[in-house]
């Protein structure tokens, strides 16, 4: 069985851009906890604990995922990082799910 | 010449910012007033120092991910949390001079870049004054012969622009990273070596310098590249409450340590 209840953790540096990690917990395929940190922009900048909360509970799948920061992107500006590269980052920590196992 | 007359007289028109030149603050009155001022939004260009010396982190960072908070407490280094993104940043209260600049942001460029642009090109003039080769290099730094020797981090709200940052005077490159966490890999000498090949200072470029100079050359470069003048000022009596009140939140541990 893949060890699905640990804390994953994603880190990537954008190119020509900043750093994002990433550290979620998973519980049954959902996320259970996340936490999203870096060098990167974000306004307004109180939004990003928004968005952790949104993200929680969230089935891990990517199509999911993409969804809710579609909706949440509508609302935030950032710089240095994309909206794209934070989906990769969430997806890079929940993948270590199989590589961990 | 009518052109002639209207270049001698242009300075009556010219628009006036405040400059505040302040004395060495503990970091989270530095963070206050810097927001007390955002707050306000009067045009102002702001140039400080820290004492004591002070790590400051993105509003984004991890405070334990990002600061060797042991060594800092050995070492008198105070840690605060700014209230804009970027990221960590190590200020020597003899190493070096802190801008903050101040300006509704109807007055500069809606896109960020553009303005992170605006304002760090008015730093690479000053330092053109002091015979520098610096300029802008994206996303947020400004560059002396490809080294960084300034770093910038902005944040907007209330309808007005915040863009603070440093300019080295002189930088101990071991101390930083022992106060920095960065990975194993980068604390080995090999890796500091590169770091001092990737950053400069003041001190590097053109030896020892007076303070003074240097703020009279920012001062130009920020009247020059806004076209404005600078007049010294003072903060309000409402910036003070406001920044008084504010330094609760920075010195707070809820504050710094919420990520």
């Amino acid at each position: 069985m893949p060890a699905e209840n640990g804390i994953l953790k994603g880190e990537l540096k954008v190119k020509g851009g900043k750093l994002i990690k990433c550290s979620i917990e998973v519980k049954n395929k959902e996320i259970k906890q996340i936490k999203i940190t870096g060098d990167f922009f974000m306004y307004p900048e109180e939004k990003i604990e928004e968005m952790e909360e949104m993200l929680i509970g969230k089935e891990i799948k990517e199509d999911a995922i993409k969804k809710a920061l579609d909706e949440f992107f509508l609302e935030v500006e950032t710089f240095g990082a994309s909206k794209e590269d934070f989906l990769e980052v969430i997806m890079m920590a929940i993948k270590t799910i199989k590589t961990n196992s | 010449m009518p052109t002639k007359i209207f270049k001698d007289i242009s300075f009556i028109f010219m628009e006036k910012w405040r400059l505040l030149l302040h004395p060495a603050n503990d970091a989270f009155t530095n963070m206050a007033i810097d927001e007390a001022l955002l707050i306000s939004g009067k045009p102002t260009i702001r140039l400080y120092k820290w004492k004591p010396s002070a790590i400051s982190i993105g509003y984004f960072q991890g405070i334990e991910e990002e600061v060797n908070l042991k060594e800092c407490k050995e070492m008198g280094v105070d840690v605060v949390r700014r209230i804009s993104g970027g990221g960590a940043v190590f200020h020597d209260e003899h190493g070096e001079i802190t801008y903050s600049l101040v300006l509704p942001q109807k007055m500069l460029p809606k896109n960020i870049l553009k303005s992170c642009d605006k304002i760090c090109s008015c730093l690479a003039k000053g330092l053109h004054y002091l015979g520098l080769n610096a300029k802008f290099s994206p996303l947020n730094d400004v560059v002396v012969n490809q080294k960084k020797i300034s770093g910038s981090a902005q944040t907007r709200r209330y309808g007005n622009v915040l863009q603070h940052g440093t300019l080295l005077i002189d930088v101990d490159v071991k101390k930083m990273f022992s106060l920095l966490r960065v990975s194993k890999k980068k604390i080995e000498d090999k890796n500091i070596e590169k770091a001092s090949k990737r950053v400069t200072c003041l001190r590097n470029e053109i030896g020892e310098i007076k303070e003074g100079e240097i703020i009279n050359a920012l001062k130009k470069g920020f009247e020059n590249g806004f076209g404005v003048e600078l007049v010294e000022e003072e903060l309000r009596e409402e910036e003070m409450e406001r920044a008084k009140e504010l330094r609760e939140k920075y010195a707070s541990r809820e504050w710094n340590f919420k990520r």
